[in-house]
C-alpha cells in the first residue's frame, strides 16, 4: 500500500499538544469549530490523530515560502 | 407607527392560524369585489378595511391616505383544512418518521439523543444539519412498529403534489381463487400441480385448516400467508391505499411532541407542524393586488385577485354541500378542488399540476411567481433595483480628455443634477445657477426649502425664485465640469468596469472617454453603450473620488500589473518615434511634444548637416519620465531598454514598456511615483504617440501583404515540398509500413504526422513571407510592437492561411467517407482535408473557402458557448465567496466567523501593491537605498550611517587575523 503521506507533495500534518493548540486559538481568537476541518479518515492525517485534535500543515505556497494552516480533525 | 432603526434579529417559522385571525382585519366572505355603483363590498376581497389604493379614500383600518398605507391582511376561513405546497416534502418526512398512532418520533430514546448530538454537532462544525435530518427519517422510517406504543406503522405514498396514501400489504379478497389456480397443473409447462396434502406437508399447515382456506372460509394469517407464499411461488396479497385527508394528517401532526421535533431540525416554539395544514388563509392586502382601470373604464383585477375569488367560490360550495348532506363523494371532489385552488394561489408552477390560467390562456402569477428567479422580487427588485439619476448613451473616443474625465453630452448634463446645499458662502453661486432657469446649461432643476416643500425651477420663475434662495435651501444644480460621476460598462466582470470619472460637458450626445480607459472597460466604439450615474451626497462623492477614480484603478487587483495604459495606434507610435531613433527639428520636435506639460526643449542632441539642430525620438520621450528613473527590461520588439536618470539611452517603447496589461514603464511609475504621476505620464504618452503616428503618418493596405513573384514561386515550392512529404506518408501507410507511435494506432500516427508536416509547411512560409516585408511594414510595425496583430497574421495573409481544423483534428466530416463531393473516397491527401495552401491576399478557392468557414464557424461557437458558462461559473462563485471577508489581523473569514484563510493569500499583501513579474517580488536592497536616501539629505551623513563603525580601541595584538599569538601565526588557508 502507497503512503500517501509519505508522497513528496503531501505537506506534514502535524498534531499539536493541547497547549499549542491554545495558543493558536488564542493567537486568532477562535473557537476550535471556526478553523478549517479534516476528515479524520484523510490519509494525510497521522495515525494517532483523533477527532478534536488540531493538526498544524506546512505547505508550500506559489505567494510565500511556506504557508502554515491548521485544522480542526473531524469525523 | 414607530419604524425600528436596528434589527437584533429575525426568526424564521411558521404562522400561527391564530394569529392569522388576530392581524386580520377582516374576514373575507364574498367572492365579489365592486357593487354596481363601484364601491368595494364590505367583507369582499376589496374590503376598505384592507388598504386603499385609490388617491383620496381613508383606510378604514389605518386612517391614513394611499400611499402611506401599506394595506393589512384579511383572512378566510377554509371550510376544511388544506395542504400548504412549500411543505410537502417536510410533511412527507414527518409523517413517515412518527407513528400514526402516538405521533411520537418512532427512535427509541438513545437513537434519538444520538441524532439531536449528531444535529447540535453538525451546526456547530457548519456541516449540513440536512444531511443528519435525512439519516434520522431513514432510521426512524425502517420501524415496522411504533417503539412506544406498538402500533405497526404502515409506509407513507406520497402523489406529488399533496396527496399522501397509507400503504399496506393486506390478503386479496380473492386469495382461494389465486391458490386454486397455482395449484392447478399446468401441462405446457410441465408442471405437476399441487395437491393440498402436498401443500400442507409444505407449509406445516394442518390439512383441514388447508382445506378451509381453499373453500375460503378461513383468512390465513400473516405466516400462513407467507408460507403458501412460498410453497406456491404466487402473490396472495394486494396493496391497500388508505387516502390521508389533510384533516387527518393534522389531527396526526398534534400528536407529535415537542422535543421530537427538536430531532427533527424544527423548532416547537415557532413552528408547529400542524400550522403546515391550512385552516385559515391569508388575504393579502390590496396593495398588493391593486386593480387597474383600462382606458375604458372597466376595472383589470390582479393575478392574485383572481386567484382568491376562485377560493373563496369553491370554499364556499364546499360548505354549502357539506351543509346539504351531500355524498361523500361530492365532497372529497369539492376538497380537492379548494386544495388545488389554495396550491396554485401559493405556487402556479408545480408539477404534476395544471397551472391555472387566466381567461387569455396566459398562467396566472401568483405568489411564488412574484418572488422566483431573475425578474423576481429578490433578484429583480432587491439586489438588483432600477435607479434615478442615471444616464445612457453611446460612447466615442476623445483623445483630449483626461483618463480620469467623461465627456457628458450637455444635454445630459441639464436633466441630472446635484445636490448643492445653500450656506451663506454660496448663496451667490446657487441664486446665479437658480437664474439660469432649467435651460441655460449650468442651471437649476429645482429647489427644496427648508420647510421641505419642492418647486420647480422654469424659465418663468427662475429670476423670482433666485432672489428667495437663501442659506439652509438646498438647490438642485446641473452637472458642472469637475463633477465626480460613475461610469459603467457592462457586463461588470470586475471592479473596474465600474469607475468614477469626472465630468466635461460637452456639445451631442455621446459619452466620450479617453482611449486608454478601453481595457478595464472592455470597450470599444463600434456602437457600445454606457452608464453614467450622479452621486447625491458629499460622502459619496468623496468615497468614489477616493476608491473610484480611474487612476485609483491603474493597477489590477487580478495581476498586480497596470490595466491602463497605451493600446494599439500608442503602441505604433512610441514605436516609430523610438525605434530608429529618428531625428525631428525644433518645429517638429514642439508640435510632438504640445499637448503634453513640456512647453521647452530640452539641449539639442545635435546638429544636422545643414547646421540645424536636432532632437532625437527618444530625447523627446525622455520628456515625459521623472528625472529620476531608471529601469532596464527588454521589449517586445526584442532589444533591451535601458532608461537613466529619466533618460530613454537606448531601447524601443512598445507593448511592454508602455502597454496596458502591465507594461514596465507605467507599472513603475504607479508603484513608485503614484497613481497621480502615473495618470500624467499615461496621458501624455498618448497624446505625444498620437502626435508621432500623425507626423510619420500610418496606414495599412492590401498591397503591404504582397510579396515579390519569387518569394511566391518559394512559398509554393516549400508547399509542394509538403505535399509531395504527405504523399509519401500516405504511401507508407497504404503500404503498411508506418511505424504508429507510442500510445497511438496507425491512423492517429499518420494524422499527426501530416498536421505535423502541414504545419511546418505554414511556418516555412511565414518565414518566406516574413524575410520579404521590410521592417517598415506597418501589419510589421504593429505586430512587432505588439500594437496590434501578430506574425501568425501576417503569414496568413501574404503566405498561406494553413491547415483548417474542427475539434482539432483535420476535417473528415461531410459525405461518407470523403469531405466534398470534389474529392475520391478515402482520399487522405492534403487538400481534400481542408488545408488552405493560398494565402488571404491570394484568395482562396470555392474548396478552401469551404473549409475555412467550417473552421470558422468553430471558433464561433465556442465562443458564445463559453461565455455562457463562463458567466454562470462566476456567477456561482460570485455568491459562494461573497461573504469572505479579509479581517483586521490578516486572515480571511466568513460571516461566521469561520476562518478560511490564516493569511490573505497565504502572503497577507495586496497584488497591487507588490511588485509584478516573475523576481523576488521584493528587492529589499532598493528599498533600503530608497529609505536612506529619504532619510539623509548630504551624502556624508548618509556615509556616515551606513559605513558606521567604532573605532577599534586598545587593540591587542592578540586579536584580528593571522594575529593570535596566543595559538601562534595562522596559515591563510
Amino acid at each position: 500500500m502507497v503512503d500517501v503521506s509519505q508522497h513528496e507533495l503531501v505537506p506534514d500534518h502535524v498534531l499539536l499538544d493541547p497547549e499549542e493548540v491554545d495558543e493558536v486559538l488564542a493567537e486568532y481568537d477562535v473557537t476550535r469549530t471556526n478553523l478549517p476541518k479534516i476528515k479524520r479518515t484523510d490519509p494525510a492525517l497521522p495515525d494517532e490523530a483523533e477527532v478534536g485534535d488540531v493538526v498544524k500543515i506546512v505547505r508550500n505556497s506559489r505567494t510565500t515560502e511556506e504557508a502554515v494552516v491548521y485544522r480542526l480533525v473531524v469525523s | 407607527m414607530q419604524t425600528p432603526k436596528v434589527l437584533g434579529g429575525i426568526d424564521f417559522g411558521l404562522m400561527d392560524p391564530e394569529t392569522y385571525r388576530d392581524m386580520s382585519a377582516t374576514k373575507v366572505i364574498t367572492a365579489d369585489t365592486y357593487d354596481d355603483d363601484g364601491y368595494p363590498i364590505d367583507m369582499g376581497l376589496m374590503d376598505p378595511r384592507l388598504g386603499v389604493i385609490d388617491p383620496g379614500l381613508e383606510c378604514r383600518t389605518c386612517g391614513s391616505h394611499s400611499g402611506s398605507c401599506n394595506g393589512h391582511f384579511g383572512h378566510i376561513e377554509l371550510a376544511a383544512p388544506v395542504i400548504h405546497v412549500g411543505f410537502t416534502k417536510l410533511i412527507r418526512r414527518l409523517l413517515r418518521s412518527t407513528c400514526r398512532e402516538c405521533g411520537k418520533l418512532a427512535l427509541d430514546e438513545a437513537q434519538r439523543d444520538e441524532f439531536r448530538d449528531r444535529y447540535e454537532r453538525a451546526q456547530e462544525l457548519g456541516d449540513d444539519e440536512h444531511d443528519v435530518l435525512k439519516a434520522a427519517v431513514r432510521q426512524a422510517r425502517k420501524a415496522s412498529t411504533c417503539p412506544f406504543c406498538g402500533e405497526p406503522q404502515a409506509d407513507i405514498k406520497h402523489e406529488k403534489p399533496t396527496t399522501y396514501y397509507e400503504v399496506q400489504d393486506v390478503l386479496s379478497g380473492d386469495y382461494s381463487e389465486r391458490i386454486a389456480a397455482a395449484m392447478q397443473p399446468d401441462e405446457e409447462e410441465d408442471d405437476p400441480g399441487t395437491s393440498p396434502q402436498e401443500l400442507a406437508e409444505k407449509t406445516d399447515i394442518a390439512l383441514d385448516r388447508v382445506n378451509e382456506i381453499m373453500a375460503g372460509e378461513f383468512r390465513p394469517r400473516k405466516e400462513d400467508r407467507r408460507a403458501i407464499e412460498k410453497a406456491l411461488d404466487v402473490d396472495l396479497t394486494e396493496e391497500d391505499m388508505n387516502k390521508l385527508m389533510p384533516s387527518d394528517i393534522r389531527d396526526w401532526f398534534e400528536d407529535i411532541p415537542d422535543e421530537d421535533l427538536e430531532v427533527l431540525g424544527i423548532d416547537s416554539e415557532h413552528s408547529r407542524p400542524e400550522w403546515m395544514i391550512l385552516t385559515v388563509l391569508p388575504v393579502p392586502p390590496v396593495t398588493t393586488r391593486p386593480s387597474i382601470t383600462l382606458d375604458n373604464g372597466q376595472r383589470s383585477e390582479d393575478d392574485l385577485t383572481h386567484k382568491l375569488v376562485d377560493i373563496i367560490r369553491i370554499n364556499q360550495r364546499f360548505m354549502e354541500n357539506r351543509e346539504a348532506g351531500a355524498p361523500q363523494l361530492i365532497i372529497e371532489d369539492l376538497w380537492e378542488l379548494l386544495q388545488y385552488h389554495v396550491t396554485t394561489f401559493v405556487d402556479n408552477e408545480i408539477s404534476g399540476t395544471p397551472p391555472a390560467r387566466h381567461r387569455s390562456g396566459r398562467p396566472l402569477k401568483t405568489l411564488s411567481q412574484r418572488l422566483k428567479g431573475k425578474e423576481g422580487r429578490f433578484r429583480g427588485s432587491l439586489s438588483g433595483k432600477r435607479v434615478n439619476f442615471s444616464a445612457r448613451t453611446v460612447i466615442s473616443p476623445d483623445p483630449t480628455l483626461s483618463l480620469n474625465e467623461v465627456g457628458v453630452p450637455d444635454r445630459v448634463a441639464k436633466e441630472m443634477t446635484q445636490t448643492l446645499n445653500v450656506t451663506e458662502r454660496n448663496v451667490e453661486e446657487a441664486r446665479q445657477y437658480v437664474r439660469n432657469g432649467p435651460e441655460a446649461h449650468p442651471g437649476a432643476n429645482y429647489v427644496r426649502r427648508p420647510d421641505g416643500r419642492r418647486l420647480k425651477v422654469t424659465e418663468k420663475n427662475c429670476e423670482e425664485l433666485a432672489e428667495k434662495v437663501e442659506a439652509d435651501w438646498e438647490v438642485n444644480r446641473h452637472l458642472v465640469d469637475g463633477d465626480i460621476v460613475i461610469f459603467n460598462r457592462q457586463p461588470s466582470l470586475h471592479r473596474m468596469s465600474i469607475m468614477a470619472h469626472e465630468v466635461v460637458v460637452m456639445p451631442y450626445k455621446t459619452f466620450r472617454l479617453n482611449t486608454v480607459v478601453c481595457p478595464p472597460y472592455n470597450a470599444d466604439f463600434d456602437g457600445d453603450e454606457m452608464n453614467m450615474h450622479a452621486l447625491q451626497n458629499e460622502e459619496a462623492r468623496a468615497e468614489a473620488r477616493v476608491l473610484m477614480r480611474v487612476q485609483e484603478q491603474i493597477l489590477s487587483p487580478r495581476f498586480g500589473g497596470n490595466i491602463i495604459g497605451a493600446i494599439q495606434d500608442h503602441i505604433s507610435g512610441t514605436y516609430l518615434l523610438t525605434h530608429s531613433n529618428p531625428e525631428f527639428t525644433e518645429t517638429q520636435a514642439l508640435d510632438l511634444l504640445r499637448a503634453t506639460r513640456v512647453d521647452e526643449l530640452p539641449e539639442a542632441d545635435g546638429v544636422d548637416d545643414e547646421g540645424r539642430e536636432y532632437w532625437t525620438g527618444r530625447t523627446l520621450f525622455s520628456e515625459l519620465l521623472p528625472d529620476d528613473l531608471s529601469l532596464d527590461f527588454t521589449s517586445s520588439t526584442g532589444d533591451s531598454v535601458l532608461i537613466e536618470d529619466g533618460q530613454l539611452v537606448e531601447g524601443t517603447i512598445d507593448e511592454d514598456a508602455v502597454g496596458a496589461f502591465g507594461g514596465e514603464v507605467v507599472d513603475t511609475l504607479t508603484k513608485e511615483y503614484g497613481e497621480t504621476r502615473s495618470r500624467v505620464f499615461i496621458n501624455e504618452i498618448a497624446s505625444l504617440a498620437m502626435r508621432a503616428i500623425m507626423h510619420f503618418g500610418f496606414s495599412i493596405g492590401i498591397d503591404d501583404e504582397s510579396i515579390p513573384p519569387e518569394a511566391e514561386e518559394q512559398v509554393d515550392d516549400a508547399i509542394q515540398s509538403a505535399y509531395d512529404r504527405v504523399q509519401e506518408l500516405i504511401s507508407t501507410y497504404e503500404a503498411g509500413e508506418l511505424e504508429s507511435l507510442p500510445g497511438r494506432g496507425v491512423d492517429e500516427t499518420l494524422e499527426m504526422k501530416i498536421m505535423q508536416t502541414l504545419g511546418k509547411a505554414r511556418d516555412s512560409a511565414g518565414e518566406i513571407a516574413d524575410q520579404h516585408f521590410g521592417d517598415d511594414n506597418p501589419a510589421v510595425v504593429m505586430a512587432r510592437s505588439g500594437a496590434r496583430g501578430s506574425m501568425l497574421n501576417l503569414t496568413q495573409m501574404a503566405g498561406s492561411v494553413g491547415q483548417q481544423a474542427v475539434r482539432g483534428e483535420r476535417i473528415n466530416r461531410g459525405y461518407e467517407d470523403r469531405t466534398l463531393s470534389h474529392y475520391r473516397e478515402n482520399d487522405l491527401s492534403a487538400e481534400a482535408h481542408g488545408f488552405v495552401e493560398n494565402s488571404y491576399r491570394g484568395g482562396l478557392t470555392p474548396e478552401e473557402f469551404f473549409f475555412h468557414a467550417m473552421g470558422g464557424r468553430e471558433g464561433l461557437v465556442d465562443t458564445a458557448v463559453r461565455t455562457s458558462k463562463s458567466g454562470y461559473l462566476q456567477r456561482r462563485l460570485i455568491n459562494a465567496l461573497s461573504e469572505l471577508e479579509a479581517q483586521y489581523d490578516g486572515t480571511v473569514r466568513d460571516t461566521s466567523g469561520r476562518i478560511v484563510q490564516f493569511e490573505f493569500g497565504e502572503d497577507g499583501t495586496s497584488p497591487v501593491k507588490v511588485s509584478s513579474g516573475e523576481g523576488d517580488g521584493i528587492d529589499v536592497d532598493d528599498i533600503v537605498d530608497r529609505v536612506v536616501d529619504a532619510e539623509f539629505e548630504s551624502s556624508d551623513e548618509k556615509e556616515r550611517f551606513l559605513g558606521e563603525r567604532a573605532p577599534p580601541t586598545n587593540l591587542s595584538e592578540h586579536s584580528g587575523p593571522g594575529l593570535n599569538k596566543a595559538s601562534g601565526v595562522e596559515s591563510d588557508d
